[in-house]
């Protein structure tokens, strides 16, 4: 059925709005008659009440607000400062560093390998006992950020296999780079004249 | 019928024609419960059956006990909406 043109445009604002409540009102009817029936229902098949549980239990299981504690009454934070003893090391360790300690306690984790190697390495140039001395080894060993990792990090490099092939390499790069050097040398300074040079003049 | 309750029975056909009515009253129907509407009507439906009597409840008690609440409990941002919504069918297909 088109709309009469007539009577729409007829109509101001007010009108429109007084129509719009109107629409609202009924849906809301209709919302409120849908719950009465939906609990008429319910009582009458004798499951409206199902969700309730005796007075008692329900004080029981109530929602917990107090401070320090979640909605179950449990301390949520008791495991901040309690400490385990490590079944492999026999140390006290704090709750929160646990897992990653028995990572490298254990030779399991990512890098305990890697750290492990880097161990052996530095066993064989420096005391040993400096370094089981402290407590927390393993966090400043895996840690990039601080100081005391970069330092032991920057000594480990130098303390590198004087045998391995990259040490050869540098002494091919020297012998390279006199070539081009030999010649302005000749100009400037008597002094560094090779034995070679001194012939072919 | 005046002008006006035949436009109004007019606009209502189409909202039902279009499905417009049908998405407004689940929007309504899903934002009351949002809210906690519902549950608060459950809550004061309870009290009338046990002032009843649970075997002696009827419709028409639950009706007329809920309806006038549950009308002055809508929250105004509920309604809002739903007014927002209904001003732009009525835009669109009234004018």
């Amino acid at each position: 059925m088109k709309m009469e043109e007539v009577s729409m445009s007829s109509l101001d604002n007010s009108k429109l709005e007084a129509l719009a409540q109107d629409i609202l009102s009924d849906l809301v009817e209709d919302a409120c008659l849908g719950l009465c029936f939906e609990v008429h229902r319910a009582v009458k098949q004798g499951y409206f009440f199902l969700d309730d549980t005796d007075q008692e239990s329900m004080r029981d299981f109530e929602i917990v607000d107090q401070p320090g504690l979640d909605v179950f009454g449990q301390v949520y934070n008791q495991w901040k400062n309690k400490e385990c003893v490590c079944p492999n090391c026999s140390r006290s360790i704090a709750a929160s560093r646990f897992a990653p300690h028995l990572e490298k306690c254990l030779g399991m984790g990512r890098n305990s390998s890697r750290i492990a190697n880097r161990r052996i390495v530095t066993g064989n140039n420096t005391n040993n006992k400096s370094e089981s001395d402290q407590e927390d080894n393993d966090d400043v060993n895996d840690n990039d950020w601080s100081y005391g990792a970069e330092k032991k990090a920057k000594k480990r490099k130098s303390d590198k296999n004087p045998n391995s092939p990259r040490r050869s390499k540098s002494f091919k790069h020297k012998s390279n780079m006199m070539g081009p050097r030999r010649r302005m040398d000749n100009q400037e300074s008597p002094r560094m004249l090779m034995k070679d040079e001194a012939f072919s003049q | 019928m005046s002008k006006e309750s035949r436009m109004k029975a007019t606009v209502n056909q189409k909202l039902t024609e279009m499905g417009e009515r049908e998405r407004l009253k689940e929007l309504l129907r899903a934002k009351l419960t949002e809210c906690g509407w519902k549950d608060q009507m459950k809550a004061h439906c309870k009290e009338v059956i046990k002032e009843k009597g649970l075997e002696h409840v009827t419709v028409e008690d639950l009706v007329v006990e809920i309806t006038p609440k549950g009308r002055a409990l809508v929250p105004d941002s509920v309604k809002k909406e739903l007014l927002h919504r209904i001003r732009a069918f009525l835009a669109q297909h009234a004018t």
